[in-house]
């Protein structure tokens, strides 16, 4: 696709664990099983699984944090899978990240203004008067206000420290943002004030996103597309509030009905289906189709084929030889 | 009706070198038998040192407990240190967000279990073991034996949530005390151990309260929902009718914060504005009112009590604006 900010093909991330000295020993780990997808200009692809299942690995291989094993990562017309040096730090000003724990991302010994200017003087972007003025600027646009400057990470609540990350990450007017698991580390009353700023954010600046996420509630406020991933691999992958209203994939379907819902009345009336038994581990998949042992709904083909992203009537694509819906 | 346990106007304070810190602010509510109990709050609110009051496990020199609490009519603050070893996981139980808190990496599952069970029963080594294992398969660990045999860390998180509870569970506890039970874990995890925790009721005859910050969780476990906020309890009522027609400005606020699965899509969530009060700079009067958009004078000066009986509510605006009120918040 031309029209593609990112546009990621065949990814894929592996590890290897275990003894060094015997090649015996060694197991290899699919973090990230052969993944593709893209995001258009000013999109926000939600990106949605369980713990282990390669959304975060995923993450930090688009971002270049963690070099991909195998597979394309392209930005705007650009392929910068092996990039280095210069040309990555010229990639890495369009491409920024957002973390989970705003306690650990910021510098503990430096002062609110020079964490968000960083990255303006890193890239020689205007003078020093230019500099203090975007910074003002930003520091506004996230709703903290010019006396928070001179402050340190430790005088800000959780919330505030995560409006300073958010700062950082515009500075250098990125194009695409990874925000990994933004808000999931702020009570609930601060994670709506941040969703906001961040859908505020997306309106105003046309900035992408990648948004890694485990909560489903969240993923839908702020999302426009969702990826859903499990041991590696994307299995569904659509609009919002189709894949949210009719999953297609029996574990999409499953992780929706697992959320509880804040209405006892409606809570009584919802189908809930408990899977059984914990994610298989990456280092040990099933054979066929690696949800399998846990669905409601396998047959002997699951169990020995691995069923392949294909696209559904209805436009979304997803991963299932017995697919709920479309 | 008799209640399992009556707490009555608790305070939980620190002494710190600029006076007394109290982050638990007068609380009362009771419980009965077999009742889940949901008690919601953000960070701070106090939610968790209500409950470790309950057995005296804070353990800080500087902690002040007051008011009382009676468990099955005997008074519990104040009591001597063995009476509270010997309720401590046995007739009151006790599981942690954390699972590992309560597990050591140097014994396997099935002896710790079994280590519980010797000190509060007379049970043989041997009678104590296979106890251990028919509370691992009572509270669905798959391979029961087998799992009995293995050390915490080879279980999974959600697996050892269970073998917490199991360990919980094995002298029958009339009162389960569960904190934050299912927040580190997975949502399909979360919905398997919520499942077992209502479970708990029919098989065990346990009391629970459970302390969340998701109003999620609660509507779907807890029979009845305390709210608190900053150190006290400014809503309660039963699950149905706090859902259904919630009172407080602040349970407003938070079913207002909370992004849904279904229905339509606001383009904006609604949010409270600013943060909680520091706890040693908790305004005079309500302490929510800074940041409450139906703030009148008279909140300002004098701490609104909980008032009520079936559905309580700290709150003074009066039941016939409340409804004016709560769409003037929904539309905003």
């Amino acid at each position: 696709m031309s029209d593609a900010l990112l546009s990621i093909d065949k990814l894929t991330k592996t590890y290897t664990t275990g003894s060094a000295l015997l090649a015996s020993g060694k197991t290899m780990i699919r973090a990230v099983d052969a993944v593709s997808f893209t995001i258009a200009n000013g999109e926000t692809l939600g990106l949605v699984g369980e713990s282990g299942c390669g959304k975060s690995t995923l993450g930090r291989c688009v971002t270049r944090l963690l070099d991909v094993s195998s597979g394309s990562i392209t930005l705007a017309g650009t392929d910068i899978t092996r990039q280095r040096g210069a040309a990555l730090r010229e990639t890495r000003a369009g491409l920024q990240m957002i973390f989970q724990d705003p306690y650990a991302s910021l510098n503990p010994r430096r002062r609110v203004r020079d964490i968000v200017a960083e990255p303006l003087i890193v890239h020689h972007r205007g003078t020093r008067r230019d500099i203090r003025d975007n910074v003002a600027a930003l520091i506004q646009a996230v709703g903290l206000r010019s006396e928070h400057l001179d402050r340190f990470p430790h005088e800000f609540s959780g919330g505030q420290r995560q409006r300073v990350g958010i700062a950082r990450a515009l500075a250098l007017s990125p194009k695409l943002i990874v925000a990994d698991e933004p808000v999931s580390a702020l009570d609930v009353s601060v994670q709506a004030q941040i969703i906001n700023l961040l859908t505020d954010l997306k309106r105003e600046r046309g900035i992408a996103f990648l948004f890694i996420a485990h909560d489903l509630g969240v993923v839908r406020q702020i999302a426009d597309r969702v990826a859903v991933m499990y041991l590696g691999n994307i299995i569904e992958l659509g609009a919002t509030e189709q894949i949210l209203a009719a999953p297609a994939h029996p574990y999409t379907e499953a992780l929706i009905s697992a959320v509880p819902v804040a209405d006892p009345a409606r809570a009584a009336h919802k189908t809930r289906i408990v899977l059984a038994g914990d994610p298989p581990s990456p280092a040990n998949p099933p054979r066929g189709c690696p949800f399998h042992p846990r669905c409601g709904y396998a047959t002997d083909i699951c169990k020995t084929t691995k069923p392949a992203l294909e696209v559904l009537n209805d436009g979304r694509f997803t991963a299932c030889h017995h697919p709920r819906q479309g | 009706m008799s209640n399992l346990l009556d707490v009555t106007d608790l305070a939980v304070s620190f002494r710190t070198r600029s006076g007394l810190i109290r982050a638990v602010d007068g609380v009362s509510f009771s419980i009965a038998e077999r009742e889940i109990l949901g008690i919601v709050g953000e960070s701070g609110s106090g939610k968790s040192l209500t409950v470790l009051a309950i057995l005296d496990l804070i353990n800080d020199p500087n902690v002040v407990i007051a008011g009382s609490i009676r468990f099955k009519g005997t008074e519990l603050i104040g009591q001597k240190p063995g009476v509270l070893r010997r309720l401590r996981g046995g007739a009151i139980a006790m599981i942690f967000q954390d699972p590992m808190t309560a597990l050591t990496p140097v014994f396997t599952i099935g002896a710790q279990i079994a280590e519980q069970i010797r000190i509060h029963t007379e049970l043989s080594r041997h009678a104590a073991r296979s106890r251990a294992v028919d509370l691992l398969d009572a509270v669905g660990l798959p391979d029961p034996a087998r799992a009995a045999a293995r050390y915490p860390q080879e279980l999974s998180g959600g697996q050892r949530q269970r073998a917490v509870i199991a360990m919980a569970l094995s002298c029958n506890p009339a009162l389960l005390l569960a904190d934050e039970p299912t927040t580190a874990l997975d949502v399909t995890v979360q919905a398997q151990i919520l499942e077992l925790i209502r479970k708990l009721r029919d098989d065990f005859n346990s009391a629970v309260i459970l302390i969340t910050h998701n109003l999620g969780v609660v509507a779907e476990t807890a029979d009845r929902v305390a709210v608190m906020y900053s150190g006290r309890i400014v809503e309660s009522a039963s699950t149905t009718a706090l859902f259904a027609d919630p009172h407080h400005p602040y349970t407003w606020g938070l079913l207002g914060s909370m992004p849904a699965l279904d229905g339509i899509r606001r383009p904006r969530l609604a949010t409270i504005q600013g943060l909680p009060p520091a706890l040693n700079r908790r305004p005079p009067g309500c302490a929510f009112s800074p940041r409450c958009a139906f703030v009148r004078p008279a909140c300002i000066n004098a701490r609104p009590p909980l008032t009520g009986t079936e559905h309580q509510v700290a709150c003074i605006i009066p039941a016939p604006e409340r409804a004016t009120a709560r769409t003037q918040a929904l539309a905003a």
